[in-house]
């Protein structure tokens, strides 16, 4: 998983551990690729604090200790190209 | 637990178990145990010609893991009783993937 | 779940909360081996293993003609009550997917 957004990647300091990583991007929009080269992108809300500052706004709601994740306004690429978007989305942690 | 406990209330009912390999068994469920594994009876393999492997089996123990889909008899599902139970066991695991 | 009393109901603290507030709705499930599932979620667990009523199955599969050109065919597959097993999930969204 991989945070594209740029506006808060300096909010992350080094050395911080990987759960404290994965707390601090809750609320922002992420990118989520599986295993299977399915990628998913949390994308466009309402009314977030950051939606004012990138025009792409997709949220991250919650990640569990099993890198589950709940995804709104979620948009699912398959090579590349946009598929289908939920609402909301619920992504399994393990699939390996 | 819940799932262990759900399908232990439809022991001796007849069931259908497809699994991942695209096999599908009907059969009488007897028994069912933690991880889901499976033991049915007067078992019947839908697609014969295709999986003629079975034919000549009457009881079948299913590993838990290769199950895809479990089909059940929708008449001896409580609905109700299963989503208070899942909203139960939610409040009690909740946090432990934390 | 430090505060799981008031919170409980409605709020989307962990992921699979957003499960939780889709019992007894209609839930889009995305599966491995190209397959989806559209029906009433009536249970889940924290393994993802869910019940579903009412289910819609679709089975996309690639098909290869004489001349190698490939084509996507959907199967579509009914059941009353269905188990999936977690390990099979992908996704689960609250509504329909457009």
């Amino acid at each position: 998983m991989e945070n594209h957004t740029n506006a808060n990647t300096s909010a992350v300091p080094d050395g911080k551990d990987p759960s404290a990583f994965l707390s601090e991007i809750i609320g922002v929009p992420v990118t989520v690729k599986l295993h299977s080269g399915i990628i998913y992108k949390g994308s466009p809300v309402s009314s977030t604090k950051y939606s004012d500052l990138i025009d792409q706004t997709g949220e991250l709601q919650s990640v569990d200790g099993y890198m589950n994740i709940a995804l709104e306004k979620c948009q699912e690429y398959v090579n590349g190209q946009l598929r289908r978007t939920y609402g909301d989305a619920f992504v399994r942690g393990n699939n390996g | 637990m819940l799932f262990f406990s759900f399908f232990k209330t439809l022991t001796n009912h007849t069931i259908t178990v497809e699994l991942k390999n695209d096999i599908s068994i009907r059969g009488t469920l007897k028994s069912v145990d933690q991880y889901l594994n499976i033991k049915l009876d007067d078992i019947t393999v839908l697609d014969e010609l295709r999986y003629p492997h079975l034919s000549s089996v009457k009881n079948i123990f299913i590993r838990g893991s290769v199950v895809r889909y479990v089909h059940l008899p929708a008449a001896e599902v409580d609905r109700g009783l299963l989503e208070d139970a899942s909203r139960r066991e939610a409040a009690n695991q909740a946090g432990k993937a934390k | 779940m430090a505060d799981a009393g008031e919170e409980e109901a409605t709020s989307v603290s962990e992921p699979l909360d957003l499960v939780r507030l889709s019992l007894d709705e209609i839930v889009f499930v995305k599966l491995r081996g190209d397959r989806e599932l559209k029906g009433r979620l009536h249970a889940y667990d924290s393994h993802c293993n869910v019940v579903l009523g009412d289910v819609e199955e679709t089975i996309y599969t690639i098909e290869e003609d004489e001349e190698g050109e490939e084509t996507v065919k959907t199967i579509k597959k009914q059941s009353e009550m269905l188990f999936v097993r977690g390990d099979s999930v992908v996704l689960i969204s609250p509504q329909a997917p457009s």
